[in-house]
């Protein structure tokens, strides 16, 4: 017993210790509340200074009830500065919290300055540890912090609009391109593929945002905007999306066809190692969603030809687009360096070759059904 | 009272024991005498049951036609007890024999009263299917017990005295069959061993047992299920019961003992799959959770979702403490509050809960000590802690994640994961009796218990 009275000692002392050690908190330990989450970044081109950048940050502020806020609360932080580093340096003035880019989800940059120094403002992004690599970046019209600054009726408390516009987690639909960041870095920095980022813009009264347009980005190169239907198609050959309005026209037959699932395989075709045609096969599987005649099953097959038809004139229509505009977001460049030996003329053949390379597109869709009940 | 012949003296051993027992009142030294021939009890008042030594010696006496009768009478009773040597005893009188002195011989008879030999239910290890008695606090009502559930020849009873004042019986239980000899020795060996002066109850025994001063983890599983007892006996461990408590001792065990439940063996497969999913579930939940939510709140916040990052961070707005104090503040109450339901009368303690639990919970969230997330953390904390079928093993867990909550404190989610990392490696470093403490056994029961069927 005495042994055990002993240890007992030991143990009220430290207990003691512990006890009072835990009050004298200092100031070293930051709490989730002396936090303030940054959830967007906007990128704008000074309007002060030539070759700067105007900063706007999209602060999140906490709500102290769910149930009886009304809507989200936010607070913006804009400041002009030449660089990105030296602005949000400025910016952690601005505040009395920590500002914690941890849950930064959404990289807006304005329009217009993704044609040039893309790497200069991009390379703050990749380097800072807690912004991470999966923040979607966007393209803003006519700026970032008027797209930030939108805050649509439907946003409930604690949620950001402009996040549930990209990957699956909210709206789902062929029209909206996601970037990631890292995906965007990449694709800019590899040869034979440009990056695509999605334009955000705003509705008249700024009260929506509204985002179907595309952008495709080159350095050094002014960006080609994708209309909604291309970037439709885009996503279409890039990602297999598929979504409710693929049209198909016939004679006096219209159809919408709801597409379930999209498989596209390509093939650069070589001679010699010297790029001659890009194949591509599209295989399709969906129903029709509407029509403007009554259809019969017997003549599905039909249908699919037409609806065929109707795809491959598309998708043929896109990649010439961009193709004579010498884009090329789908990657057929590198999907031609991946297939050769490397040499040093690799790209530069490619390059020489792109712009007259033949397409071909087969198309094949497969109905399931009519889609009403006979 | 006139015929009777003067008194015949006690023999000279029995009044020197009397004189050595003095002046206890209920020492008596009684003659029994019919005519001519004469005998000597000696025994304590309140340690034998008076029916049986009524019964059993003094009416035969009387009854048999003479003294060599009465002595062989006395010889062949079941009782009996071999006198090793006569130092011996005054102690096996305290324990509730009686002395008997027949013609210069001297017989040592056992008649102990036993008051406590009543089966209790079962209250710590409670099942729906099982068995519902548990132990007595009388060794051999106990090992009647067993005896009653596991009729195998091959299982073994040793018997051993301890040394202390209480000179309680051990009992050490085996299955010749299944048990591995090493551990049995070193059981005996530790066994043999102990020194303390007062050993009570079977907890205690555990603690001396266990050859180390501090010990956080058990290595010795106290259970009072006789079912468990079977079981583990069957899988070859060694079980050990003291006397005068209702709870058995099983060496060796392993950490995954501690989480089976007997119920375990009563239920359909996917249910007791699932229970048991649901317990380490539970384990880890009671373990790091406190420890989880320091790390996250105070130091990776970009953890969260977003959504809950930022409810967190609102649920938290007025409170004054950094958050590992209004941890440490919470589970401290919570600790409070299930040590006082456990030491409070059970007409009381219901009232407790219901103060502590539900009021207190709910002011310290309106007067913003608390954040409500802490709230139904410390509340999945208390909830998941109690699933652990073994208390021991809780209280264990209990106190680790204290631990964990300091790393945690210091040095944030790294920290955290240090401080699960050491108490993984303290554990996998552990042994019980030579039997690694973390071992996964991957094996299936069958094969560990080294048996073609079940």
């Amino acid at each position: 017993m005495k042994r055990r009275f002993k240890s007992f000692k030991v143990i009220v002392v430290v207990a003691i210790y512990f006890s009072c050690v835990s009050i004298l908190a200092g100031c070293g330990f930051k709490d989730i509340d002396k936090r303030v989450f940054v959830t967007g970044i906007g990128v704008d081109p000074s309007e002060k200074e030539k070759g700067g950048y105007k900063i706007t940050l999209k602060l999140s502020l906490p709500v102290a009830s769910i149930k009886s806020s009304t809507g989200p609360n936010y607070e913006y932080l804009v400041y002009e500065g030449e660089t990105l580093a030296e602005a949000i340096r400025i910016l952690e003035t601005h505040t009395d919290k920590v500002l914690e880019f941890g849950h930064t989800k959404m990289i807006v940059i304005n329009e217009g300055l993704l044609q040039e120094n893309i790497k200069d403002f991009m390379d703050y992004f990749v380097r800072r540890s807690d912004i991470q690599l999966i923040a979607w970046v966007a393209a803003a019209k006519p700026s970032a912090e008027s797209i930030l600054r939108v805050e649509p009726a439907a946003e409930s408390a604690v949620s950001s609009t402009l996040i549930n516009f990209f990957g699956t987690s909210g709206t789902d639909s062929p029209f909206i391109t996601s970037t990631f960041l890292y995906e965007f870095r990449r694709n800019m920095l590899s040869d034979g593929i440009d990056a695509v980022v999605p334009l955000v813009e705003a509705s008249e009264d700024r009260k929506e945002l509204i985002v179907n347009k595309s952008l495709v980005v080159k350095e050094e190169t002014k960006p080609l905007e994708l209309d909604a239907e291309e970037s439709k198609y885009y996503n279409t050959i890039v990602n297999g999306m598929s979504g409710f309005s693929y049209k198909a026209e016939s004679d006096d037959l219209k159809l919408i066809l709801n597409m379930e699932r999209t498989k596209i395989h390509y093939k650069i075709i070589m001679v010699d190692e010297k790029p001659t045609s890009i194949n591509m096969n599209v295989k399709m599987v969906g129903v029709i969603g509407q029509s403007n005649k009554n259809l019969s099953l017997k003549d599905l097959k039909e249908y699919d030809q037409i609806a065929s038809k109707a795809v491959k004139k598309k998708i043929i229509d896109f990649l010439t687009t961009v193709q004579k505009e010498n884009f090329d977001p789908i990657g057929f460049g590198l999907r031609y360096r991946s297939m050769v030996l490397y040499n040093k003329n690799t790209i530069s053949e490619w390059r020489k070759a792109y712009p007259d390379l033949p397409i071909d597109v087969s198309v094949d869709v497969e109905l399931k059904g009519t889609g009403a009940i006979e | 009272m006139t015929n009777l012949k003067e008194k015949p003296n006690p023999p000279k051993l029995m009044s020197e024991l009397k004189e050595q027992l003095s002046p206890s009142f209920d020492v008596l030294l009684i003659p029994l005498q019919l005519e001519e021939e004469a005998a000597f009890l000696l025994y304590l008042k309140t340690a034998v049951d008076g029916d049986k030594l009524q019964n059993m010696i003094i009416k035969p006496f009387f009854e048999m036609k003479s003294m060599q009768h009465y002595a062989s009478y006395v010889q062949s009773s079941p009782d009996i007890l071999e006198i090793k040597s006569e130092e011996k005893i005054p102690l096996e009188l305290t324990k509730g024999s009686v002395l008997i002195a027949v013609q210069h011989q001297f017989f040592l008879i056992d008649v102990k009263k036993v008051n406590t030999s009543t089966v209790q239910q079962t209250l710590m290890e409670p099942t729906v299917y099982g068995p519902q008695q548990a132990l007595s606090e009388d060794i051999l009502t106990n090992l009647n017990i067993i005896r009653h559930r596991y009729k195998e020849p091959t299982l073994k009873i040793e018997i051993l005295e301890l040394k202390d004042k209480t000179h309680n019986d051990i009992a050490i239980i085996y299955d010749d069959q299944t048990v591995k000899p090493a551990i049995l020795k070193t059981i005996r060996k530790r066994l043999e061993g102990l020194d303390s002066p007062l050993i009570q109850s079977a907890g205690e025994l555990q603690l001396y047992l266990n050859g180390k001063k501090f010990t956080l983890f058990p290595t010795l599983m106290l259970t009072e299920r006789p079912d468990r007892i079977c079981y583990n006996l069957d899988a070859g461990k060694v079980i050990i019961m003291i006397d005068g408590s209702p709870h058995a001792l099983i060496a060796p065990v392993v950490f995954f003992d501690f989480m089976v439940s007997m119920e375990d063996n009563y239920h359909l497969f996917w249910i007791t799959s699932f229970t048991l999913v649901l317990r380490y579930f539970g384990l880890i939940t009671c373990l790091i959770l406190p420890a989880l939510y320091v790390a996250i709140t105070s130091y990776n916040p970009d953890i969260f979702r977003t959504e809950l990052a930022l409810t967190v961070a609102g649920s938290r707005i007025g409170v004054p403490y950094p958050s590992f104090i209004e941890v440490l503040f919470m589970l401290i109450f919570m600790e409070l509050l299930t040590e006082a339901s456990i030491r409070l009368p059970k007409a009381i303690s219901a009232t407790a809960t219901t103060v502590g639990g539900l009021i207190l919970g709910s002011a310290a969230t309106e007067a913003a000590l608390t954040s409500n997330i802490m709230i139904i953390i410390v509340s999945a904390v208390a909830i998941s802690s109690f699933v652990i079928p073994i208390n021991e093993m809780s209280f264990s867990i209990r106190f680790c994640r204290y631990i964990l909550l300091a790393f945690t404190t210091f040095f944030g989610t790294v920290g955290f994961i240090l401080g699960f990392l050491g108490i993984l490696m303290f554990l996998i470093n552990k042994e019980s009796f030579g039997e690694p403490y973390l071992k996964m056994y991957w094996k299936s029961r069958r094969s560990e218990k080294g048996v073609k069927s079940e």
